[in-house]
């Protein structure tokens, strides 16, 4: 019987090496440790022995399967691993990939929203009101004289009935303070309109977003804190800014907002113009007259308001020359800006 | 830490009601995590005599006691005034007082009834501590001094009722971890007087015992003080002291004991007593023990008063004997040296530890007791014998004896008064209301802080005062010695503005909410969505051209045009009323550059005119032509197609969470058939639909040459916010159960639509219908005319069991018998 133990042993592992695939290892497995193996039929016949010589017999029984089944496992894991690496294909890894769906943003909403953001991020609320405006909101209320030229058919859009179209987003700042008590931090974006005929620089629709401030204790410095602190968000940390004295009907003082050139950093350039610095924007403390006209008491709250215009941005921002290129609404334009805004 | 309202009460007149209080506590910094109400016993629960106590045969615990109750009226008694009670408690003896709660008495717990326990009458039950509520202790019943009279009340000697507040004492404040310390944060909040125990007057010492002390580590114990002694009787402590012990969550063990606990809970100081006969002397032969404070040796061991042995690695301060540590120090005594009833003299000490050696200690051994927890919290050791005479003086009343010398009193390096400079203006900066000099003066006083004069501001502690003067911005104080947390100026100030109260800081600047966040956001997701779904977005003017409007085969006549007086061209000469037809212009431009596979969409105002004026609303439009996806070389293009722009538009819709149902539609630039609106509660919230072919000719685009369907998709933004407005994401809570799948195909006439079919099948359970999917659809020569094959997905699912097979084909079956009988439905 220890014979044919061993013989059988030397059998299965050259049986077992033979294995090709994951059937053929079942196959083994019942024929050498199943019901009817000769291993099998071996345990039934341990009685045949001497009582003295079971126990020992017993073990090389036992070894033996175990044997065969190390020897099978081993096999398996090896058929296996060998599938796995059979899975692996080489790639051209040159050809394309697939395309994404997805669309994209106009630039002058990128630019809007990173607006937004920034002075979200700042703690300020944003508030919007109508297009089509009167002329209390748009020039009464912000200390515009009644004679004075921007209130002319060349400058303003007029609709039949008496409104016009907003010349700027100041009307919302009124309509803001009509109604909500100091303090007061909004921006106000939207749409303006003056009859400018399009050109590289001017269109008759563009895009402005005013900021006020209206509390205790507010002051040009808040005024300077506020524009670089966006400046450096908006366009980087080592981008100054400036103040510069100007004229507004609803400000005094009033200024203009300049920042440090980003294409030459400073030194001057085309860009610039040789000058360094880029015209932002318009700025000032707000006017009495218009904190009076909205019933705001002047003499407890003073406030500072500035506009940037959106498009001037997204233009010296992405080097864009003609400001009639963004209402083109080319694909091969606007697929440029896919990436820009999440 | 847990306190008792009656004990509090020794030291602070309070309010009476219970709440007040406990929001009082909280607003002084000494937050209330729990509190208890112990609600007074009924008059019929009363102190008894059990007079006897027996065995009640074929029982191993019941005892049927005769408990005489003096003159209570109680129907059921006896001549003797005795009634009959059955007690389960192994500690029920005769001649015992006890707390007998009468048949009719309402506990915390349970009402009281005549009862019949194994066949035998109980007229009421002997109460435990945890049947009156006052602790959890249910071992046995109570046992009450043998001299209470028959009768007592019970709420008298229980001081009921009570409460039990259980505090979070922040880490930084080691002064409120005794009952002394928080009535004086309450004395300064309620402005009103401490009751301060009278300084204890101390008999001159007549005893002959002595002691060695040692202090060998300074630095670890600042000051170490014992005190001998002599001719105590150790006993059970007499039941106030015992029941404040209770209260606060104590175990009663004897009387030294007791008092030490209790003197640690009133002053937070605590205290330890060893045996004097224990103690042992460093030299052989000597007169008298020893105390050596010292660090273990590595290696030491010692069997604490929890009976577990630690073995000391050499770090640990120990107080020793001659021979070894009797106490880990500062956090639990030892075994062999602590007080027992056969103990007849005793040393008390009364000491300080370095915080951080306790903390290590107690960290490293897993212990953690009321004294190392104090400890760890920095006490000062100005006041170790101070707290030494309270606990002596209470042992001398409690459990006589006489005192043995002076006290011992290791402090080699005493604690240094130290100043601190506080600037009233300071205040109003940094918590935004003013107070008065004398409301400062008057908090920091209550708090022990001296006032000292006014001078110019220093930082920090200091330990000379600078020269005072009467025009001085800042208030000089002494900081009293426990206050080991009050080291700058901002440190005091919250002491004051912890006082006066943070009801009292003002809000200045209210939230001003003029941004409306929820349109704001909505906007920008419809916009998001389209990005998504592969659209570019334009932006056009607001500007328009009537004639536009009757390309799309509108009358401009009955448009409500703003109109401009100034307008640049024809072509701008009215505010736009619809999105469309520059989203037409935009495509037509984009065809003539090359573009294929176009989709484009706008948000933005248009302008109407109404009756009162004019309205802005702000519109969606998208239009679409071409491929589903980007041409890629592994896949066939597959063109857009109403199916595509129904899942584009509900996509939407469900991102704002709004239902909605689809209706026919039309639209004077849309096919009929191909062209449908979305209602939500009958608001028009959008629409998708074909463009007609003749209508894009007029914006030059050729269909046939173009060979692209041109689909459209409109939306009214505004309503969308509106109607998405205060929806509220909740959760859903998964089900544990596992859903289970099943298909079905089956051919369905023609005229019998899938929405008809899917609420018919959904009607019959939508509980356990979780999904409905449509996976294919088709039509063949082997099927017979007018019916269309259609394959089902379901997934069924129980929130509350584990579907069976059975009620699966239930269900199934019952889907199969709806759609055949009332559908004509074949199935396949
Ligand atoms: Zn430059």
């Amino acid at each position: 019987m220890q014979n044919q133990l061993a013989a059988m042993l030397q059998d299965a592992a050259l049986k077992i090496a033979a294995c090709q695939t994951a059937n053929d290892i079942l196959n083994t497995k019942a024929n050498y440790l199943g019901k009817k193996s000769l291993l099998n039929s071996l345990y039934s016949r341990m009685r045949e022995l001497e009582p003295s010589e079971r126990p020992a017999f017993g073990n090389l029984l036992n070894e033996a399967r175990q044997k065969i089944e190390a020897l099978l496992n081993e096999r398996n894991n090896a058929i296996k691993e060998k599938s796995w690496q059979a899975s692996s294909r080489s790639l051209d890894y040159t050809m394309p990939g697939v395309p994404g769906a997805r669309g994209g943003y106009h630039p002058l909403t990128i630019v809007k929203r990173e607006v937004d953001e920034v002075f979200l991020s700042l703690g300020f609320e944003i508030a919007e009101g109508p297009d089509i405006e009167d002329e209390f909101h748009n020039f009464d209320a912000l200390n515009t004289p009644a004679d004075h030229p921007s209130r002319n058919l060349a400058d303003t859009f007029y609709l039949e009935g008496g409104k016009l179209l907003r010349t700027q987003t100041s009307t919302v700042q009124i309509r803001v303070m009509e109604k909500h008590k100091p303090p007061i931090r909004i921006i106000s974006p939207g749409r303006c309109y003056r009859n400018d005929k399009p050109d590289p620089s001017h269109s008759p629709v563009f895009t402005q977003v005013e900021a006020l401030v209206v509390d205790k204790g507010i002051s040009m410095s808040d005024l300077k804190d506020t524009l670089q602190n966006f400046a450096v968000i908006m366009f980087g940390s080592q981008v100054k800014s400036r103040i510069r004295p100007h004229f507004f009907p609803f400000t005094e003082p009033s200024a203009e907002m300049d920042i440090s050139c980003m294409v030459c950093g400073g030194t001057g350039c085309r860009v610039c113009k040789q000058s360094g610095w880029l015209e932002l924007g318009g700025a000032g403390m707000v006017d009495p007259n218009v904190f009076d006209a909205v019933g705001i008491d002047s003499e407890l709250y003073t406030g500072f308001a500035f506009g940037l215009g959106i498009e001037r941005i997204a233009m010296l921002k992405y080097n864009i020359p003609d400001m009639r290129i963004l209402f083109e609404n080319d694909l091969r334009m606007l697929s440029q800006f896919r990436g820009e805004l999440q | 830490m847990k306190i008792a309202l009656s004990w509090l009460k020794n030291y602070i007149d309070l309010p009476e009601n219970i709440d007040e209080l406990a929001e009082l506590l909280t607003f002084a910094g000494i937050e209330v995590e729990a509190l208890t109400r112990l609600e007074a016993v009924p008059k019929s629960v009363i102190a008894a005599k059990v007079v006897s106590a027996e065995r009640v045969p074929k029982t191993d615990h019941l005892q049927l006691c005769r408990v005489d109750i003096g003159s209570y009226d109680y129907p059921e008694k006896a001549e003797d005034n005795t009634i009959q009670v059955i007690c389960g408690a192994a500690n029920c003896h005769s001649g015992m007082m006890a707390v007998l709660a009468l048949p009719g008495s309402k506990l915390a717990e349970m009402d009281i009834k005549v009862a019949k326990i194994r066949g035998v009458v109980s007229h009421g039950m002997l109460c435990s501590e945890r049947e009156l509520g006052i602790s959890e202790n249910h071992a046995g019943i109570i046992e009450l001094p043998a001299q209470t009279p028959i009768g007592a009340d019970i709420n008298e000697l229980y001081e009921l009722p009570d409460a039990i507040f259980e505090l979070e004492i922040t880490p930084n404040r080691s002064d409120l971890l005794g009952y002394k310390g928080i009535a004086r944060d309450l004395a300064a909040k309620l402005a009103r007087t401490l009751k301060e125990p009278a300084t204890p007057e101390l008999p001159v010492a007549t005893g002959d015992l002595k002691l060695g002390l040692y202090n060998e580590e300074p630095g670890l114990c600042p000051r170490y003080t014992a005190r001998i002694i002599q001719g105590v009787k150790i006993a059970q402590s007499p039941l106030w002291l015992k029941l404040k012990l209770i209260k606060s969550g104590l175990r009663p063990i004897n009387n030294v004991v007791d008092i030490t606990n209790f003197v640690m809970y009133e002053t937070g100081q605590p205290l330890h007593a060893f045996d004097f006969k224990l103690l042992t002397s460093r030299e052989a032969g000597a007169a008298h023990p020893d105390i050596v404070v010292r660090k273990a040796y590595p290696q030491e061991e010692i069997v604490a008063l929890d009976g577990k042995n630690y073995i000391l690695d050499g770090d640990e301060l120990v107080i020793a004997d001659g021979k070894k540590a009797s106490a880990i120090a500062g956090v639990m005594g030892s075994e062999y040296s602590g007080i027992t009833f056969e103990t007849r003299n005793i040393v008390l000490e009364s000491a300080t530890f370095f915080p951080g050696s306790v903390r290590k200690t107690s960290y490293k051994h897993k212990i953690s007791t009321d004294s190392s927890y104090r400890f760890e919290r920095h006490l000062s050791a100005e006041y170790a014998d101070k707290v030494s005479a309270r606990a002596t003086e209470l042992i001398l009343k409690l459990a006589g004896g006489e005192l043995a010398g002076e006290l011992y009193d290791s402090y080699p390096q005493p604690e240094v008064r130290k100043y601190i400079s506080v600037r009233p203006a300071r205040f109003e900066l940094l918590i935004g209301y003013t107070l008065s000099d004398t409301e400062i003066k008057d908090y920091l006083q209550k708090l022990d802080f001296e006032y000292k004069g006014k001078g110019r501001h220093q930082k920090g502690l200091v330990e000379s005062l600078p020269a005072l003067e009467d025009k001085g911005e800042a208030h000089y104080y002494a900081v009293p010695a426990y206050r080991k947390d009050i080291s700058r100026e901002a440190d005091v100030l919250e002491e004051l503005a912890r006082l006066s109260g943070y009801d009292k800081v003002p809000q200045i600047t209210l939230p001003q909410q003029i941004m409306d966040r929820h349109a704001y956001y909505a906007k920008r997701k419809a916009m998001q969505h389209l990005v998504a779904w592969g659209a570019y977005e334009t932006l056009n003017y607001s500007f328009s051209d009537p004639k536009q409007m009757q390309k799309l085969g509108f009358e401009p006549e009955t448009l409500p045009f703003m109109k401009l007086i100034n307008p640049q061209s024809q072509l701008h000469s009215v505010m736009r009323v619809s999105l469309v037809p520059q989203l037409l212009d935009n495509l037509a431009y984009n065809l003539n550059h090359g573009a294929r596979d176009i989709r484009l969409f706008e948000q933005g105002k248009v302008y109407l005119k109404t009756a009162e004026g004019h309205e802005e609303p702000t519109k969606l439009a998208a239009i679409f032509c071409g491929s589903r996806m980007p041409g890629h070389w592994q896949s066939k293009p597959q063109a857009i197609d109403f199916y595509w722009l129904k899942g584009c538009f509900e996509a939407l819709l469900a991102e704002y969470g709004i239902a909605t149902e689809i209706r026919s539609f039309q639209s004077p630039y849309q096919m009929d058939s191909e062209s449908f609106a979305y209602y939500a509660q009958d608001s028009f919230v959008g629409s998708i639909g074909r463009i007609k072919p003749a209508v894009l000719a007029k914006w030059d685009i050729d269909s046939s040459s173009l060979k692209q369907e041109v689909w459209l998709l409109e939306a009214e933004t505004d309503i969308l916010a509106e109607l998405s407005r205060n929806k509220e994401l909740k959760f859903q809570p998964l089900s544990r159960f596992p859903a289970v799948s099943r298909d079905l195909s089956f051919l369905a006439p023609e005229n019998i639509s899938f929405g008809e079919l899917k609420s018919a099948i959904l009607a019959l359970d939508s509980n356990l219908i979780q999904a409905i999917e449509l996976f294919d659809e088709y039509r063949s020569k082997q099927i017979a005319e007018g019916f269309r094959s259609l394959s089902l997905h379901f997934v069924l699912q129980d929130q509350e069991k584990t579907l069976t097979d059975e009620a699966v084909e239930h269900l199934m079956a019952r889907v199969q018998k709806t759609l055949i009988e009332k559908y004509e439905i074949k199935m396949r």
